[in-house]
């Protein structure tokens, strides 16, 4: 967590100042420009089709985040992440289309809201229970545990049981309306957009504020060293639980905020891949970093669209690229991870920590 | 700032009781038998191998020794896990530095301050009012306490991986007494340290000690025998899990057993040179 050089002649007066999160004018300036930039001008100005790009950007860095407080800083490799999503999606569709909500609740438009919030509790418990067994094993075997939470989850109990509730057969679709926050009904590009927008600036808010309190600290210990964490009084059983239930609610948002987008569910969405591409996008942006888990979204998602775009021209000379895109997809996946880990193992946020401090600096070398 | 305890200064803090503690076949403690008094510095000295940390860890909570009884302040502790201990105000340092290599030197210190702090989740991931508050107080406690006692101003933004070996002993240091601590165990403070740094170190834990405004009892576990000699009130010699002797260290430097564990048999040692 080293944080940039300050610019020559900034000090700081006050440890309020020091713990703040934007310690600098021009660090102000540059975050409100960046909030500009996402609450107006990408919705206001920019075609739907980037919204939608943007929004499953979005979509994956809240999946991101919770791996990344899982791996990046607690240390607890996780190979399952897709499971609490799944359960936050299907318990936020079952929610909405099951529960019988009183009339003014939905003239509220308050149905969809609380069911995402139940959702994400959902999915932190769900993910506490699979978190349990790393209160006795570590690494390797914690990935095999959480692995058995990708399949128990998805592959047996959604598949098997709760796909079938309602007698739907086995995708669930929310109809136009459904999804409503408050009077806005999420139906279009630019709704789906904003959504995402508050709820991932929500999430970074939280975890950002975590990371700099007690809570975030024990987990970042437990990373580094948890015998001498114990010693100082951190139960490191507990703090890994809460460090499950953490990632685990922010997966079981992220679920609820996906029905919105695709209104539609089936346990497709939610394969083992997803989980093995969300450790991939924090490799790739930078373990143990918000910002890591956001470039990497960016980078994987942006690639993606890229790769399909440079697909389709090519597709009149080479039929099988189009029909065989998803292995193209893993190849390319594949590709970027072993890019990354031998040319630059710190990934993106690294990157982008040396070139700011680099202007920090300049025109001096140090 | 200190805990209102019962104990004063003089009666006993910490005892052991008959500890028994073997690794398979192996005997690492066979029936040690310690007390230290609150305001003391109590020394655990013994050749390599002699069991002393393990000591450390029985009375730390990272080992469950099989047989014997562990009090603190009089209540008997066998059965705390090393977080609860910590709660009670029993801090460590360790033989090899165990310091959190990625965060900076104020994160480890502040990490050492986690008992005294009070936000959960709810109130973390908000950040403001209380836990705002309670941050900028231990942050003022740590620059004005601790930082300043051990001189590391520094280099407290400063990732401590990259820090050389003595400095790091010193935030190991800082981060024990983080907690504010009423025993602090050192598990070879002066290890690997040159002359310069031992002079510091030393007089660290003598501050620690004397200074009224921390008044630690320390239990000290060192192969520097100057040093151990000259600050100590009471040495506890341990050889092979047995002890030998516990009492000042004018009485201990005369015992011939210790002689004996420390430097050989007699004629032995005179072959040699």
């Amino acid at each position: 967590m080293s944080s940039v050089w300050m610019p020559c002649g900034d000090y700081h007066q006050s440890y309020a100042e020091d713990h703040g999160w934007w310690q600098t004018r021009f660090i102000k300036f540059k975050m409100l420009l960046l909030l500009a930039v996402i609450f107006v001008i990408i919705p206001q100005f920019l075609s739907g089709y980037v919204m939608s790009v943007a929004s499953m950007v979005g979509y994956t860095a809240m999946g991101a985040l919770g791996v990344q407080l899982l791996i990046g800083y607690t240390g607890l490799v996780t190979l399952g992440h897709a499971a609490f999503i799944a359960v936050g999606a299907y318990t936020s569709t079952l929610l909405v289309l099951q529960f019988p909500w009183p009339q003014w609740i939905m003239d509220a438009g308050l149905a969809y809201p609380i069911s995402v919030l139940v959702a994400g509790v959902f999915g932190g418990i769900w993910s506490v229970l699979f978190g349990l067994p790393s209160a006795k094993v570590k690494g390797f075997y914690l990935i095999l545990t959480t692995m058995a939470a990708q399949f128990i989850t998805v592959d047996f109990i959604l598949t098997q049981y709760v796909s079938r509730i309602g007698g739907r057969g086995q995708a669930f679709s929310l109809p136009p309306g459904t999804i409503k926050v408050g009077p806005w009904v999420i139906d279009s590009e630019r709704e789906v957009y904003y959504l995402m927008a508050v709820i991932l600036t929500l999430m970074v808010i939280v975890l950002a504020n975590l990371l700099r309190s007690r809570v975030g600290r024990a987990w970042v210990a437990i990373r580094d060293n948890d015998i001498a964490a114990e010693t100082l009084g951190i139960n490191i059983v507990w703090y890994k639980l809460l460090a499950f239930f953490v990632a685990g609610f922010f997966a079981g948002v992220a679920g609820g905020f996906w029905v919105s987008n695709t209104a539609a569910l089936s346990p497709e969405h939610f394969p083992w891949f997803w989980s093995l591409w969300l450790v991939g996008v924090i490799l790739i942006g930078g373990v143990g970093s918000i910002h890591g888990a956001i470039f990497g979204s960016f980078f994987m998602v942006v690639i993606m669209e890229l790769l399909q775009v440079g697909v389709i021209p090519l597709a009149d000379y080479f039929p099988k690229l189009l029909m065989s895109f998803a292995s193209l997809k893993e190849m390319a996946f594949g590709l970027a991870i072993c890019a990354f880990l031998i040319y630059e193992p710190n990934g993106l946020a690294y990157r982008w920590w040396q070139a700011k401090n680099y202007f920090n600096l300049w025109p001096f070398s140090y | 700032m200190a805990r209102t305890g019962q104990i004063k200064q003089g009666e006993t803090l910490l005892k052991l009781e008959d500890i028994h503690m073997s690794f398979g076949k192996v005997a690492a403690l066979a029936g040690i038998d310690l007390e230290v008094k609150k305001g003391e510095i109590h020394s655990i000295i013994g050749p390599n191998g002699a069991g002393k940390t393990v000591m450390m860890n029985c009375i730390n909570g990272l080992y469950k020794p099989q047989k014997g009884d562990i009090y603190f302040k009089g209540e008997r502790i066998n059965d705390l896990s090393p977080h609860s201990r910590a709660a009670l105000g029993i801090s460590r340092t360790f033989q090899k530095i165990e310091l959190f290599g990625g965060m900076t030197v104020l994160d480890n210190i502040r990490l050492g301050r986690h008992i005294h702090l009070k936000s959960g989740i709810v109130s973390g991931s908000i950040y403001v009012g209380k836990t705002k508050q309670e941050e900028l107080e231990s942050r003022k406690f740590i620059e004005e306490e601790i930082i300043d006692l051990l001189e590391i101003e520094s280099i407290r933004d400063k990732t401590v991986h990259m820090l050389p070996y003595g400095l790091q002993k010193r935030v190991e240091l800082g981060r024990a007494l983080a907690l504010n601590p009423e025993l602090l165990l050192l598990d070879e403070p002066l290890a690997g340290l040159n002359l310069e740094e031992v002079e510091d170190m030393a007089r660290f834990i003598l501050d620690i000690n004397e200074e009224e405004r921390w008044k630690v009892t320390c239990i000290l576990v060192e192969h520097d025998m100057g040093v151990v000699m000259d600050i100590s009130h009471n040495v506890f010699v341990l050889n092979f899990g047995n002890q030998i002797t516990d009492g000042p260290p004018e009485e201990v430097q005369k015992n011939p057993d210790v002689i004996k564990a420390y430097l050989g048999e007699e004629d032995l040692y005179s072959t040699r040179r």
